[in-house]
């Protein structure tokens, strides 16, 4: 990396360990273990008051742990304050300070180190370009439309070459296509800076397309964690299943078991899954969890291992691909979604079709 | 255009408005012909129009060394509770307890409390203090009273006050001095400026305190009118009044200004 290129330094690593915060009695982060990778890029996911957020806070040293502790590199910073944690954070909302203008907002953390503004105007011209906002370094914040507000907080947070960076739902006040530029953007920043980033978010498109690992939050503690790939395709529980992505639920009774597959009763009708990891366990009632899009739709029954014949009682329309609502006898409502382009069914309510699928397709969720 | 109808009850209402009002700012205004008499007693001019009174206020030592008095102690009582008010109220915001609540309160009794009661209980500790009769002892008895103007319109400033902001200013290496100093203030100027007025104006013209706090040595410019009206009514107590209503006036006016400001930012 050329010389004054913000977070040229490598990435460090950190971990929570048994973190707790207790509000009255309710608890707000229940005993969370996590363990963030050197120079990784990972996304705290979960709904409004999963503790994602409190998380990041204690990170960043606003909140003060009620139990367990945060390690940076295995020194203990738990007790350490904002200030002396060389943490670069983009808030929500961004945060620019009004009254400055924006080279002077990222002249600001260097101005604190005790840099003057001449000494500091290479980094600051590196930063502001480094975000394409090199032309707009004398406007006041309010002189810029969201997008451009944002790129100045991230070039604030990354001018001091900070230990890691900490994004608190940077992108949730941008329009969509913006949001959708901005994750390619963010994505090949933190390929070039190497810093650690440690992502919050509550949009399930944003975790998948930006992680180097996910971790869903649920209450206040974990409820899954791995890598984008291996969330989606693999839930371990309900929450997940529907969080992460769409699903449809099957719910149903072992019949059979075989070496790595079994038969289970959904409905009145035998289906067929591939085993889960602890298939020796299956036993009793069985939770299917089935993507959208893993179901084959056609207009005679196909040649799946699993078919159920329903009617089409809504469908939209979204230009790339249909989505549908399909009344079945068995299991009730299914959601299918299908390639506009290559749709094999005519797309009209109440047009009787088939849905299709195999074994591996869908997966064995835990209710919780 | 809402179509304006002369009923008698709309006459009656606007007619008693503008007695009220006229009752409240005429004796502001008459003390401006007053100003101008050619006589040597508080009256209307008669013959014609004199600015001797003015010039005898610049030539007389004894109004010019009040007015240096009063601004000396009202510039000093100024920058003290501008300081004190606005810590306490940056204090209480970033606090924000129970706690920090009932302390705002407080700092709100020298508005409450009955000024006559405070001058009486500041008049016994001063003395102990041995303090009655200098500046110092005036300049803190009208620190008290101001403050708890400061304490109001800070606290509205920072009532507005992202406090994100703060954060953004601690994450990104500054000390809590440094983000009071560079982040905090500069953001709430406004109110500081507004409370800063305030005091300034309150000690200009506070008299029941200094009247019980000091003998021969201060004489502010309220006490000196007060003096003046005992003694003889020399016009020139119009003309002071007159110049002190045009500086509130003016000090008013800089404050709506400063609030528009702050609204349209």
């Amino acid at each position: 990396m050329p010389e004054g290129t913000p977070g040229a330094r490598s990435g460090h690593a950190l971990s929570l360990r048994n973190l707790s915060k207790y509000y009255g009695a309710t608890a707000a982060v229940d005993g969370v273990d996590l363990d963030v990778p050197r120079g990784s890029f990972l996304t705290l996911l979960g709904p409004s008051g999963s503790g994602k957020t409190t998380i990041l806070m204690a990170i960043a040293g606003f909140v003060e742990p009620s139990g367990g502790s945060i390690l940076l590199d295995d020194k203990d910073i738990t007790r350490l304050p904002p200030d002396k944690r060389n943490f670069g954070m983009v808030f929500q909302g961004y945060a620019l300070f009004p009254h400055m203008t924006v080279a002077d907002n990222i002249w600001f953390p260097l101005k604190v180190r005790g840099v003057s503004k001449a000494d500091a105007s290479t980094k600051i011209k590196n930063a502001l370009e480094l975000v394409q906002m090199g032309h707009l370094a004398e406007r006041f914040p309010s002189q810029l439309s969201g997008g451009q507000q944002q790129r100045v907080a991230l070039a604030r947070a990354i001018v001091f070459e900070p230990d890691l960076l900490l994004l608190d739902e940077p992108l949730s006040a941008l329009d969509k296509k913006l949001r959708a530029d901005l994750q390619w953007e963010l994505k090949s920043l933190h390929q070039r800076l190497g810093t650690t980033f440690i992502y919050v978010t509550h949009d399930q498109e944003e975790a998948l397309s930006m992680s180097d690992n996910i971790v869903i939050l649920r209450d206040g503690q974990i409820e899954q964690e791995g890598v984008p790939g291996d969330l989606y395709e693999k839930p371990a529980t309900k929450f997940v299943a529907d969080f992460l992505g769409k699903s449809n639920f099957l719910q149903g009774k072992l019949a059979t078991k075989q070496a790595d597959t079994f038969a289970y009763v959904c409905g009145g009708q035998t289906l067929v899954q591939k085993g889960a990891p602890d298939h020796a366990k299956v036993t009793g009632d069985i939770l299917i969890a089935l993507r959208p899009e893993k179901i084959t739709l056609t207009p005679q029954r196909p040649s799946t291992t699993n078919a159920v014949a329903g009617r089409i009682t809504a469908f939209n329309y979204y230009g790339s691909a249909y989505h549908f609502q399909v009344g079945t006898e068995a299991m009730g409502e299914l959601i299918a979604t299908a390639p506009a382009w290559t749709c094999a069914v005519e797309p009209s309510i109440g047009n009787e079709i088939w849905l299709g699928w195999e074994p591996d397709a869908s997966v064995v969720v835990r209710d919780r | 255009m809402i179509e304006t109808k002369w009923s008698f009850g709309r006459l009656m209402v606007l007619g008693a408005a503008w007695t009220v009002l006229a009752f409240l700012v005429m004796p502001m205004i008459i003390v401006f012909p007053v100003s101008v008499t050619d006589q040597y007693y508080l009256s209307l001019p008669k013959e014609h129009i004199s600015w001797e009174h003015y010039a005898k206020f610049f030539s007389d030592e004894k109004w010019l060394d009040a007015t240096f008095q009063s601004v000396v102690i009202a510039t000093s009582s100024t920058i003290l509770a501008v300081l004190l008010g606005t810590l306490c109220a940056i204090g209480c915001w970033r606090i924000a307890s129970a706690w920090s609540e009932r302390v705002r309160t407080f700092m709100l009794l020298p508005i409450i409390v009955p000024t006559i009661v405070q001058a009486l209980a500041l008049y016994r500790f001063w003395i102990d203090l041995g303090i009655v009769d200098t500046y110092i002892g005036v300049i803190l008895a009208h620190t008290l009273v101001a403050i708890p103007y400061v304490v109001i319109t800070v606290s509205a400033s920072l009532a507005n006050f992202d406090v994100r902001l703060e954060q953004a200013s601690r994450n990104l290496g500054a000390s809590i001095g440094q983000t009071v100093r560079w982040v905090i203030v500069p953001s709430i100027m406004p109110g500081v400026l507004s409370g800063g007025l305030f005091a300034f104006t309150i000690s200009f013209d506070e008299i029941v305190m200094v009247l019980f706090i000091t003998s021969r040595n201060i004489y502010t410019l309220p006490k000196r009118i007060w003096n003046g009206i005992q003694d003889h009514l020399d016009p020139t107590i119009a003309s002071v009044a007159t110049l002190l209503i045009a500086v509130t006036l003016a000090l008013l006016i800089m404050d709506l200004w400063l609030r528009r400001k702050r609204e349209t930012k």
